[in-house]
């Protein structure tokens, strides 16, 4: 159902997340949390619109300074510098840069085709769950900690665990008993996974910013977008259909991100092509594969975040707190009681992918020079925008303190190189799992073989043990540093 | 690695802490088997194992030091070198405690200008008659924004 607000939200979210995506060391996920405090007093249904568009829009934002400047605006655009930036120094930037808008297009649209046709059935799996099987759900959530766990599965599971802690903080969930408030009447109700997704993405980032250098800026003449031919649309068609079958894959898997699928394109696509010679040196089989891949994450990764709740990719997760902050619980309730923000959801989607399409070749040049202005002012406007957009959350300066905490915690987490979905995946499933445990126990009358009595329970949970299984056994075979991290 | 041994040092501190915080909870009547105790006491034995695993890491291969090396920082500027990052970053944090403490007193539309120009100067902006507009012109915009068009009241 389209509506002139959703597709000004959809148009208003692309613009944002082309900028967000555009600026190096701005991925997706922060550019989405700059963001959700924002859309806190919105219609709903244009918030997740909002959001969701943003994160259409940064993931082709991102390959405009790979192209441009060698430099991946999100991980997911890594792969986009091998082929772009070599046709850039042939002089051939345009056509770069029109091939990556084009197949984002074809991407974008294949994951919202997969994910209209495969979220509401899986949604639908939902509705028999018990608490038992909510807590399985939860626990199957937290076990794809592994995959997203970059180098250090120990750190991995830590910053799982230090998440679940913050989630027990407030009014215990049974009995109603406060739990490390330290008497604050503030944080009786918990923090919200809102404020430590803004600190952790949003302010961490801003103060890790802090002293380095600038960022490299790139020239608005060779910025003008060429599409491609049609001559050009049959060359990069297949490696576009490789692209999006492997973003459809990795993003409905829970754990799964943008990178890895756009490596794993690109490298099929090369696989696949009677011009191999031709990839690393300017081929635009090189960019169509990896740009269809991420754009078409950014819809299929939506699957398991809509019709279970868990979110697969950090931007998935903000995401997910931008349903939180409405009262929208994602699952299968979702699609009884509010299906008028699913359909608007979809709707929002399909006219994001064709904004990106129109603002993506119009707004290139003011983008650059947007991005260009002098660094120190930019963080003065992103920072002001942060604790603006914290505080209309609950017009609480105490909320903007937390969310300082958070970044001091997500700058930390840098510098000892722990990875942060998994705290927020602690975050964000700890009350379901606990609350779910508990009261399935109290259910079963104590006894704790009602989780394995239960078949979707003991399905799910097996299926826990195996990805985390997996995750050790990866761990374990790989050389160190040689693991990808889950993308923004 | 240092970092492996001064992180799972911090968190095994904070799992025994919690620990401690958690068995001082009170129990309910109306409390399950579990109890709001019991998940986060599990919570923390875990954490507590984990750190002590990460420990052990950090001692057998203690690696590089804490610290980034002295880096290619911008000569001339007020920039300091790489290796000074995390002193950078606590100014970053004490603006934005600056801004929590003076907005009451100030109100919004000051204290954000005031937010917008610290921040600039403090990344190497100069300290201009400009520098001051564009933070005065960025606080009424942040206002408008919030206040006027969406409504949404600020300190």
């Amino acid at each position: 159902m389209l509506t002139p607000g959703i597709g000004l939200a959809a148009f208003a979210g692309v613009a944002w997340g082309i900028l967000g995506g555009a600026l190096p060391g701005i991925s997706p996920s922060i550019t989405m949390a700059l963001l959700l405090p924002f859309t806190y007093g919105m219609d709903p249904t244009l918030a997740v619109v909002l959001l969701a568009s943003t994160y259409v829009g940064a993931e082709y934002g991102g390959s405009i300074p790979a192209i441009l400047i060698r430099t991946p605006g999100t991980n997911a655009a890594a792969a986009t510098v091998i082929d772009g930036y070599a046709m850039k120094e042939q002089g051939r930037a345009g056509e770069a840069l029109g091939i990556s808008l084009y197949s984002g297009f074809v991407g974008g649209m294949f994951g919202l085709a997969v994910l209209v046709l495969l979220a509401q059935p899986l949604s639908e799996v939902a509705l028999a769950f018990t608490p038992t099987s909510y807590f399985a759900l939860g626990v199957l959530g937290l076990s794809v900690i592994g995959s997203v766990s970059g180098d250090s599965l120990v750190k991995g599971l830590m910053a799982a665990l230090l998440g679940l802690m913050i989630s027990a903080i407030g009014t215990d969930p049974v009995t109603g008993v406060n739990r490390f408030t330290f008497g604050s009447p503030d944080l009786l109700s918990g923090i919200p996974p809102i404020l430590v997704m803004v600190g952790l993405f949003a302010v961490g980032e801003l103060l890790a910013q802090s002293g380095e250098p600038g960022w490299e800026k790139a020239s608005a003449k060779e910025a003008r977008v060429r599409f491609p031919r049609p001559a050009m649309w049959r060359r990069i068609a297949r490696p576009q259909v490789i692209g999006s079958i492997m973003g459809t894959f990795e993003g409905i898997m829970p754990g799964g991100g943008g990178t890895i699928s756009a490596f794993l394109a690109y490298n099929e696509a090369r696989r696949w092509s009677p011009r191999k010679e031709e990839f690393g040196k300017g081929s635009p089989e090189g960019i169509a594969a990896p740009e269809a891949a991420n754009n078409t994450v950014a819809c299929t990764a939506l699957v398991p975040m809509l019709s279970l709740g868990i979110p697969s990719s950090n931007s998935s997760a903000v995401l997910l707190g931008g349903f939180l902050i409405h009262g929208l619980i994602p699952g299968p309730m979702l699609f009884a009681k509010n299906s008028d923000v699913v359909t608007g959801l979809y709707s929002g989607l399909f006219v994001a992918n064709i904004a990106m399409l129109i603002l993506g070749y119009l707004i290139m040049i003011p983008c650059l020079w947007l991005v260009s202005r002098p660094k120190p002012y930019l963080m003065g406007f992103i920072y002001a925008f942060v604790m603006s957009g914290v505080y209309a959350i609950e017009s609480s300066l105490f909320h903007v303190g937390v969310a300082l905490l958070f970044g001091v915690i997500g700058y930390a987490m840098r510098y000892f190189k722990v990875p942060f979905l998994p705290m927020v995946l602690g975050v964000v499933l700890g009350f379901m799992v606990e609350s779910n445990y508990r009261r399935a126990l109290v259910l079963s009358g104590g006894n704790h073989m009602t989780f394995l009595q239960d078949p979707i329970s003991a399905t799910l949970l097996g299926l826990a043990v195996v990805f985390m299984i997996g995750s050790v056994m990866r761990h374990l075979a790989a050389p160190r540093g040689g693991r990808a991290t889950a993308s923004a | 690695m240092r970092r492996d041994l001064v992180f799972g040092t911090g968190t095994l501190a904070v799992s025994v802490i919690f620990y401690r915080m958690a068995d001082a909870i009170p129990t309910s009547q109306l409390a399950d088997a579990v109890g709001p105790q019991g998940l986060p006491k599990v919570y923390a034995v875990i954490l507590s194992a984990l750190s002590l695993i990460l420990i052990t890491r950090g001692l057998r291969d203690p690696g590089s030091g804490i610290g980034d090396p002295g880096g290619s920082g911008s000569r001339g500027s007020r920039i300091p070198d790489p290796g000074s990052r995390s002193f950078r970053a606590i100014g970053m944090l004490l603006i934005g405690v600056a801004y929590i403490v003076l907005a009451p007193w100030l109100g919004y539309l000051l204290s954000i200008s005031g937010l917008v120009f610290a921040t600039t100067y403090y990344q190497g902006g100069s300290l201009t008659r400009q520098s001051a507009v564009v933070a005065f012109c960025g606080g009424v915009f942040f206002w408008l924004l919030f206040v006027v068009m969406m409504g949404i009241s600020q300190p």
